[in-house]
């Protein structure tokens, strides 16, 4: 049963290109892989749109998915994205379908037919990650696979929202599918989908549709790739897959090759295990010598007993999202750019847990590595060519999916996840310029924020504000983007159920890169019973951001200031809730930020004026607002001779340093302190 | 092989405020040309260093709060290495405290002597 880790991890990886392949993409005249790489790449956004269309979860509307094509062995061409880890972890299930199906003949892979999968033990990601998988055929014989996967915020769970945090082993996460036929020769099986509609009782109508948009769209691939096998042959197809495979490997290759050789090290710590608060440690050592790096994840926490685990491949597929979209953005996306890595996830850590952990937050717990990546890879690139890639990282994990279920105001049941508040999130400082404010979902960079106007439509929120959240950009020479603050209250309905997760509450995830600092951590707010409807009915002022709310208390309410992760709660009619979507990381010296990017920052309220004067050592003319350039040199040269006095030789720091330990307390799942080394094993039940 | 003599006065930028004196092989600090040490070493051990609590940075919002807006500083400190030459903030690590600084960059000198053949990637000092 399944498929052992080492099998997984090396299946994300190409396998080698047959002689005929290879004789195919020989016979590739000129301009075929130019034009005909394109037209794939045509085929993906329309399937793309097709797919947005045809479904209804809101993660689906603001494009956190993955559409993509696959040669016949199952190494990704080419996709549309969207989540380029879905990307990468979708050749898994289509490499164990060929293995294990193909030659079974109570199964088999014929033409026609429609295979489904979530579970994460067959290469899935965790259960919402729900794809189809369709085989394409041309003249009998298999050709490519066509991929269509999407998050979908329900799973059948302990919890709703298919991301239990109070999850403590597999066994409570609701629906696991490994790679099923849920149809045959062009038509879904009526059982099979009523078995899954079945499973989603919280929220039937959605699952049921977006199990049919995932497979409209991977059938629309199957159509359009047929159509072109009519067109130009199979050989032809069979060449261009290969060759843009092989056009991948050889530019990392040569680019890697371009960097100098050495050792990266960088780490990153949140404090929040699914329902228990402790420190965990993300660890990433990147061994690059000559075209080659090795990712090694040794000296990250042990496996828990919550949901923020993940396994071996879950944490590759999570590189792939810095990858394809930073150092090899120019490349195809294609599996060729896995070829010169090599990973080495230890057993037993919390990237690598047992069968029986839960993954239900394998995103949280990989989600260190949108910091970890974009750190050792602008180390290693900074002294070559790709310079202007270098770049701190985005968000890292303050931001909090928001999750809701009940019914709504249609009599309609309804169980989903804000998309807007993390496609939100301000994007890190680069080596010449700003992280983009209100950026997107560093997870899923063509994700886009659905309307709120929409949001209300199907449910029972008001939104109080959506604002660029001020000081949320990690400061530096160039600053983090800003996120973005969120303040809904329940309308319409008299309760409903919420919950949000979260990695970290009081400890910063996100590290700067050369001297830039990362951005803040956030609370979460929640007012129960407020009075905000009554004061919207009566035409009164209403808090108009965070600040309002939790230093003015601008509306009446028992106020709670928690963590991020928030456990599933009943709210009732009136009660607000807060959402964030975190700010980027800064990049270089705050004290070298060109003072008027800092007075306009001020002036467009995304900097405040405490932070200009404080962090930034800007002093603003309060006419004007201008920056007045004399006095902040002298501030600046005052705040360097500050630290001249106040910063410690080493050896003196570290005596020092070494002393102090964080609280026994807040260590259960650190494992060994400093070094994170399993102490006591996880008993899952 | 460069001959010693050709190379001893090129520095290759390695990050924006260290290079690394590929002759004498040493890192410095790129605005005031300060040695920060052995360019084998962690060159957050030419640097001074201080731990900077992050609530002032980031300052609580709310009074008596657990949770406040501000990072706790029992959990999480920040450590910001300055050059000693200029007091530029060469680096900075979220850490909790005790924490072990990371030796993040660990350069193999061969290797970055071949590629300092390359001129974007050097300049003479
Ligand atoms: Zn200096």
């Amino acid at each position: 049963m399944g498929v052992d880790r080492a099998t997984l991890l090396a299946w994300i990886k190409p396998s080698p290109p047959s002689a005929e392949e290879l004789a195919a993409a020989a016979r590739l005249a000129p301009g075929d892989c130019e034009i005909y790489s394109e037209k794939l790449n045509a085929i993906l956004d329309e399937a793309a749109d097709v797919f947005v269309r045809t479904g209804v979860s809101s993660m689906l509307h603001s494009g956190d998915l993955v559409v993509g094509i696959y040669d016949p062995a199952g190494n990704m061409v080419a996709a549309s994205c969207g989540v380029y880890l879905h990307a990468v972890s979708a050749q898994l299930p289509v490499k164990f379908v060929r293995s294990h199906f193909e030659d079974e003949p109570t199964v088999g892979i014929h033409e026609g037919d429609i295979f489904y999968c979530n579970d994460a033990l067959y290469g899935g990601i965790h259960n919402p990650d729900q794809i189809a998988i369709m085989p394409i055929f041309h003249e009998g014989q298999l050709i490519a696979w066509s991929c269509a996967a999407v998050h979908q915020p329900e799973t059948d769970a302990v919890e709703p929202g298919g991301m239990p945090g109070s999850a403590k082993s597999r066994h409570w996460e609701g629906m696991k599918l490994s790679p099923i036929k849920i149809g045959e020769h062009y038509e879904l099986r009526a059982d099979l989908l009523e078995m899954m509609e079945n499973f989603m009782s919280r929220a039937p109508r959605m699952q049921v549709i977006d199990v049919r948009a995932r497979v409209t769209a991977a059938d629309r691939i199957r159509r359009r790739i047929q159509d072109l096998a009519k067109a130009v042959g199979a050989p032809l197809l069979g060449g261009l897959f290969r060759k843009l495979i092989m056009q991948s490997e050889t530019c990392a290759r040569a680019r890697i090759a371009s960097w100098p050789d050495g050792t990266f090290r960088a780490v990153s710590f949140a404090d929040t295990v699914g329902a228990t608060e402790s420190l965990v440690r993300a660890a990433l050592t990147a061994r690059k010598a000559g075209e080659q790096i090795t990712l090694d994840f040794a000296g990250t926490s042990p496996e828990n007993d919550g949901p923020q685990n993940a396994f071996a491949h879950i944490a590759a597929a999570h590189v792939a999202i810095y990858l394809y979209a930073y150092a090899f953005h120019d490349l195809p996306v294609s599996a060729g750019t896995f070829a010169p890595l090599d990973f080495v996830v230890p057993e037993g850590c919390l990237l690598n847990a047992g069968s029986e952990a839960a993954v239900s937050q394998s995103v949280y717990a990989c989600w260190q590595m949108l910091t970890l990546t974009p750190i050792v890879f602008s180390k290693m690139m900074y002294a070559g060519a790709q310079r202007p890639l270098v770049a701190a990282s985005a968000g890292n994990n303050h931001t909090v999916p928001f999750v809701y279920a009940g019914m709504n105001q249609w009599g309609g049941k309804v169980a989903d996840l804000l998309g807007y508040p993390f496609n939100g999130e301000g994007l890190g400082a680069r080596s010449d310029m700003d992280g983009v404010d209100c950026y997107g979902f560093p997870m899923a960079h063509t994700g886009l924020g659905p309307d709120v106007e929409d949001v209300e439509t199907e449910t029972f929120f008001l939104h109080l504000f959506q604002n660029e959240l001020i000081d949320s950009g990690g400061p530096g020479k160039y600053r983090g983007g800003t996120g973005v603050e969120s303040a809904l209250v329940l309308y319409h309905m008299p309760r409903a159920v919420v919950s949000s997760m979260g990695a970290t509450t009081r400890v910063l995830i996100g590290q700067g890169l050369f001297g830039g600092y990362p951005p803040p951590a956030v609370p979460g707010i929640h007012v129960v019973g407020s009075d905000a409807l009554e004061k919207l009915g009566a035409g009164e002022a209403l808090p108009r951001d965070f600040r309002e709310l939790a230093e003015k208390r601008a509306i009446k309410g028992q106020y709670r200031f928690e963590r991020t992760a928030r456990p599933s709660r009943m709210i009732g009619k009136g009660d607000l809730i807060s959402v964030i979507a975190s700010g980027g990381a800064g990049y270089g010296d705050v004290l070298e930020r060109d003072p008027s990017l800092v007075a306009r920052d001020v002036r467009e309220q995304r900097v405040s004026p405490d932070a200009a004067a404080e962090i930034y050592c800007v002093a603003l003319d309060p006419g004007s607002g201008e920056a007045d350039l004399e006095e902040t040199a002298r501030r600046r040269a005052q705040a360097r001779q500050a630290r001249l006095a106040r910063g410690k030789p080493w050896a003196e720091f570290m005596v020092q340093w070494s002393k102090q330990k964080p609280p026994e307390d807040m260590l259960s799942c650190y494992g060994s302190w400093p070094d994170a080394k399993p102490v006591r094993p996880v008993v899952r039940l | 092989m460069d001959a010693p003599s050709r190379v001893s006065s090129v520095r290759v930028a390695v990050t924006e405020y260290l290079e690394i004196d590929l002759g004498t092989e040493t890192w410095h600090c790129r605005r005031c040309q300060r040695s920060l040490g052995p360019a084998r070493s962690n060159y957050k051990e030419g640097c001074l260093a201080y731990a900077r609590d992050p609530s002032t940075l980031y300052p609580p919002q709310v009074e008596g709060e657990r949770y406040s807006f501000a990072p706790d500083p029992a959990l999480c400190l920040l450590v910001e290495f300055y050059c000693p030459g200029c007091g530029t903030l060469v680096e900075t690590e979220a850490l909790p405290p005790g924490h072990p600084p990371t030796h993040d960059i660990e350069l193999d000198l061969d290797s970055l002597r071949r590629h300092a053949a390359d001129a974007d990637a050097t300049r003479k000092p």
